[in-house]
């Protein structure tokens, strides 16, 4: 019988929403939609239209050992172009964001290939090879896991997602990378180590709460959906505590 | 040295406050009197970018700006979370309450508490880390070796 990942427990929208955001069967929706040259803009490793810079020659012209391992997994396209490693950096705020860190790793490795994600309380960076990096960073912005006020590009300087938001929802921001427009848009205005940016880029409207609500991945017993409320979810959770606990011992389950 | 029954509120809003909104609700707070010191909490917003390969240049930021509170100018350094009042006496919490209700009503729910929010005496690590403070009354609120002193407002005494 074949293998089928549950991905995750529990009856709630929440659980629901974490086990759709890791299915790489399920398509994230499109909310959005941002230019190539817009997400260079944001992200600030090369110029618009500049070529890529590279950490080695293309694997085909440098010529690769006798390897199996090489002959079994197949490079990604920035591996066999030999790309430089870049990476995107984002802060979701704990009011409902419509992504989390520590999810953002799970769903990261179980859709993409050749990262390496970094997870932190409030941020998460997932480095690649820069035309993988384009390529997986415009999925994040464009697709329901992203919401303009509530998550934040930012490379450094993170700070803010644990806080109250601003008067007009937007996640606070030290060094204001993005604003909320006179026509309801929010607009990155320096890039995401927070030079400025030549011209504004739209990321698009600020989602409404009832949306946040529904397509957070966050329990959140305050502005959300509680922990408590989903019973399976706390019992595969004091189950996995339990079998921790005992482990080294004599693991075994009552 | 401040004695240390004055009463003291804490009014904390569910969102940080823009400039314009912590404007208006100072000068309502100030228009009732009675405030001996105040002292406006919330996030830094630094004048340069602090980490990251930008740091040290400048940061324009909308929200740090100078605020006018009384006809005194104020250059507000943070996105203002909570706000700290000492009172010379009990009898305009009631006043301040009113017009707290007046600035959010349309707006958001806000926390309004009475406690002890700011030190009011001298203790042994003050006077190991500051020495002798002439003006006591920063006691509790900020950094007396800080260069950036605090804003008197004149009011109307």
């Amino acid at each position: 019988m074949a293998y089928t990942p549950q991905y995750g427990p529990g009856t709630s929208r929440v659980a629901e929403v974490r086990r759709n955001q890791m299915n790489p069967n399920v398509k994230l929706q499109k909310m959005r939609s941002v230019t190539d040259e817009d997400l260079v803009l944001i992200m600030g490793h090369h110029a618009p239209g500049a070529a890529y810079g590279s950490a080695h020659p293309p694997l085909a012209e440098q010529g690769e050992p006798d390897c199996p391992i090489r002959k079994l997994v197949a490079p990604t396209e920035g591996a066999k172009a030999g790309d430089r490693v870049r990476y995107i950096q984002f802060a979701d705020s704990m009011l409902n964001a419509p992504c989390q860190p520590y999810q953002r790793s799970y769903l990261e490795m179980y859709r993409y290939r050749g990262i390496d994600p970094g997870t932190l309380s409030g941020r998460q960076i997932i480095e690649c090879r820069e035309r993988d990096l384009e390529q997986y960073a415009r999925e994040l912005i464009e697709s329901e896991l992203f919401d303009p006020a509530t998550v934040g590009i930012r490379g450094a300087t993170v700070h803010g997602h644990s806080l109250r938001l601003a008067e007009n929802g937007m996640m606070f921001d030290a060094v204001q990378r993005c604003i909320l427009d006179d026509d309801g848009i929010v607009k990155y205005v320096k890039d995401q180590v927070g030079n400025p940016l030549d011209r504004k880029v739209a990321v698009g409207k600020p989602m409404d709460a009832a949306w946040l609500k529904e397509n957070t991945p966050m329990f959140h017993s305050l502005v959300g959906t509680a922990l408590r409320d989903d019973t399976e979810y706390v019992a595969y959770v004091q189950r996995i505590h339990a079998l921790r606990t005992k482990y080294g011992f004599m693991p075994k389950e009552d | 040295m401040t004695e240390a029954n004055y009463p003291q509120l804490r009014i904390t809003p569910t969102r940080f406050l823009n400039p314009e909104t912590t404007e208006d609700l100072l000068d309502k707070i100030f228009a009732v009197g009675g405030v001996r010191r105040m002292v406006l909490n919330g996030p830094n917003l630094p004048v340069t970018v602090p980490y990251g390969p930008a740091r040290g240049a400048p940061n324009p930021h909308s929200y740090r700006r100078t605020i006018k509170v009384c006809g005194e100018d104020f250059e507000l350094r943070v996105h203002v979370g909570d706000i700290l009042l000492e009172l010379e006496d009990e009898s305009v919490i009631p006043a301040i309450k009113e017009a707290c209700d007046a600035v959010f009503a349309d707006k958001f729910p806000y926390g309004f508490g009475k406690g002890r929010f700011m030190r009011s005496n001298f203790t042994l690590s003050d006077y190991a880390k500051y020495g002798v403070v002439e003006d006591d009354r920063i006691l509790g609120m900020s950094d007396p070796k800080s260069k950036q002193r605090p804003t008197i407002i004149q009011g109307t005494k």
